[in-house]
């Protein structure tokens, strides 16, 4: 019985490699290890009742005296039901507005997603990850992987697009298997559309850009090209300041100048980094694009910008005119490099999608288990964290209530 | 004429700590003081337009709080710049954030005050102090990936050894009268030091505290 079923392993195994799918026929990246949530059910948790602690912080906010954070994290997790997630969002939200709105846990915010996740209401804890200013939800890598790979299983690319989205202007994409994870879901999303609104495009050169950064492979490296190509159109159709208004990205001028940088240290560089003939592609049609209707652009956007005022345009002017100018000289760099890395070899003829795939089947594994190992020692820091703030708690309690029984004593002997 | 004693007015003096109290606890957060109408550029609390110059400004940057709100624990540890400081030196000057305090009773918790170190010019200070001009539209976020490059700083060329020269024969001989007069026997000439006494620029944030206690002791 094992023979047939070896045999069938080898001829898929022959064949190009298939995205990891599991027998359910679902497509899934992150192992059971990882999104098995026994570990988290297993921690210690303080049983108490939703409606008391609810009423505890009414009165407390009708006071106007502060809620603390352990109040917060024990509502959120004694959530049992999904009405009980509305009303945890409530005071997640009255949290944010309070005095002590910076002192919202890790853990809370680990445990509002994973309940989230559990009672199925993923669309919830995107709608509070995407309103971050006004809920706080700033979950850490391990967070964010789980709730990526809930709407990749769930084949919701858009959500998960928008997950990698609120990555990228949290600039957390430290942890590799985020990083695999955000190129799985950027290039299916990329594969799938061609023609986005520029904040789209300015979205997705953004968050391509940051994770390539960290890369050292054809992937990052494809990545970062592309991500310079998209941001450099955006800059060149729509203005630096389109570019980098509250997007972690600089303001300085020139990103199809950084896109021919990389694919000249790519020429140079004597390691084995390949840069995929996608992103060559996306490059050479940006810079055709923008050449093209050069007069057509400029033209346009002074009528648009108007209402804005011409000091604007004074400094857009100033920056623009040398981009403009130099996009004959990046169109010939680009002929003259591209042979390069024609001749060099380096040019990778597989889409960077089937790159991404075969990386993750073959790093996943084990940054997985590195991110497990750490979510343990995490879940450990947060137990101690949370006793060392019960004990605070109780300390406090019994010297408030000490010194009232004094002032009563007091009170009743004078 | 010897005064007459005065009676201790005692409804006066809790009228004025009530008074007191009231205005401590009734105060105008900074959401209410900072709130801007972006249509007309005027600050509703006090009805005045913002001064000419801003204008372009507010509409395009972002003032730090707002910034801040977007990020988790609220930027602390992170670089933040103001678009002035870009346009007017080219050595880098910025702040590391150490302490955030934003004002809970903003919509988006986009005012409220910060501490950070600052580096002016390359220069570090070397204490946290608070953030100055934290309402206006001018800051910026430095991005993480940028940091290295943006906070290297290129050592400036070494400056003139100490420049001392000595003092015209005049002051000289009364310097020595003065000294023979004081019983100070040393023999050393005496130098007059020419170094320019350090300014700082125009926009060297000033100290937050020092201007509170300023307008604490003008009231």
């Amino acid at each position: 019985m094992a023979a047939p079923i070896a045999r069938r392993w080898f001829l898929l195994a022959r064949r190009v490699p298939l995205p990891p799918i599991s027998l359910a026929g679902k497509r899934c990246l992150l192992s059971a290890a990882y999104v098995d949530s026994h570990k988290w059910e297993a921690r210690e948790k303080e049983h108490c009742h939703l409606a008391d602690l609810a009423s505890l912080m009414d009165k407390t906010y009708e006071r106007k005296l502060p809620v603390s954070s352990l109040t917060i994290s024990r509502f959120v997790d004694n959530i049992s039901s999904r009405e009980e997630i509305d009303h945890a969002e409530y005071y997640l939200y009255k949290f944010r507005h309070s005095p002590n709105c910076w002192y919202l846990r890790d853990w809370t915010i680990h445990t509002w997603i994973r309940q989230c996740l559990k009672y199925g209401a993923q669309d919830k804890a995107l709608y509070t990850l995407v309103n971050k200013v006004q809920y706080g939800i700033f979950p850490d890598n391990f967070t964010f992987n789980l709730l990526m790979d809930s709407f990749i299983t769930k084949e919701n690319y858009k959500d998960a697009l928008s997950v990698v989205f609120e990555i990228m202007l949290q600039e957390a994409f430290e942890v590799p298997s985020t990083q695999l994870l955000s190129f799985y879901v950027l290039y299916h999303c990329l594969a799938k559309k061609t023609d986005f609104s520029w904040e789209e495009e300015r979205n997705f050169g953004a968050s391509l850009l940051l994770p390539g950064l960290k890369q050292k492979n054809s992937v990052g490296l494809s990545s970062q090209l592309y991500g310079y190509a998209l941001l450099g159109k955006v800059e060149l159709q729509r203005g630096l300041r389109a570019v980098y208004h509250n997007m972690p990205l600089l303001w300085q001028p020139g990103y199809l100048n950084r896109a021919l940088q990389v694919m000249e240290k790519v020429a140079s560089s004597p390691e084995d980094g390949k840069l995929c003939a996608e992103a060559l592609d996306v490059l050479d049609r940006t810079l055709k694009a923008v050449t093209a209707p050069a007069c057509g652009s400029s033209e346009a956007q002074p009528q648009e910008e108007d209402g804005q005022g011409s000091e604007e345009l004074v400094e857009q002017l100033d920056v623009e005119e040398t981009e403009q100018s130099k996009l004959p000289q990046y169109l010939e760099r680009f002929k003259d490099l591209h042979s390069k890395l024609e001749a060099l070899g380096k040019v990778e003829s597989e889409s960077p999608l089937t790159l991404t795939i075969q990386l993750v089947k073959e790093q996943l594994p084990t940054f997985e288990a590195e991110d497990i190992a750490t979510y343990e020692q995490k879940l450990q820091q947060w137990h101690l964290e949370r006793v060392h703030l019960i004990q605070r708690e109780q300390e406090q309690r019994e010297k408030a209530k000490q010194e009232h029984e004094a002032r009563r004593a007091a009170k009743a002997s004078a | 004429m010897a005064r007459k004693k005065l009676r201790p007015r005692l409804i006066a003096e809790l009228a004025r700590r009530v008074r007191a109290l009231r205005e401590q606890r009734e105060r105008p957060r900074d959401s209410q003081r900072y709130a801007l109408d972006y249509g007309t550029l005027t600050r509703p609390h006090s009805g005045r337009r913002l001064p000419a110059r801003a204008w372009a400004d507010v509409r395009r940057e972002s003032s730090l709080l707002q910034l801040l709100s977007r990020l988790p624990l609220f930027g602390l540890g992170r670089l933040v710049t103001r678009k002035s400081w870009l346009w007017q030196h080219d050595e880098p000057c910025y702040w590391r954030l150490t302490r955030v305090r934003p004002d809970y009773t903003a919509q988006n918790l986009e005012h409220g005050k910060a501490w950070g170190i600052l580096t002016f010019k390359g220069h570090t200070e070397s204490e946290a102090r608070e953030i100055a001009q934290v309402m206006h539209h001018d800051w910026r976020l430095v991005p993480k990936h940028e940091e290295a490059a943006f906070t290297a700083v290129t050592p400036a060329p070494p400056e003139d050894a100490q420049c001392r020269v000595p003092y015209p024969p005049l002051l000289r001989a009364m310097i020595l009268a003065e000294r023979r007069k004081s019983g100070d026997t040393s023999t050393e000439e005496p130098m007059l030091n020419l170094e320019r006494t350090r300014e700082h620029p125009w926009d060297y944030p000033a100290k937050q505290e020092a201007k509170k206690k300023a307008k604490a002791a003008a009231v």
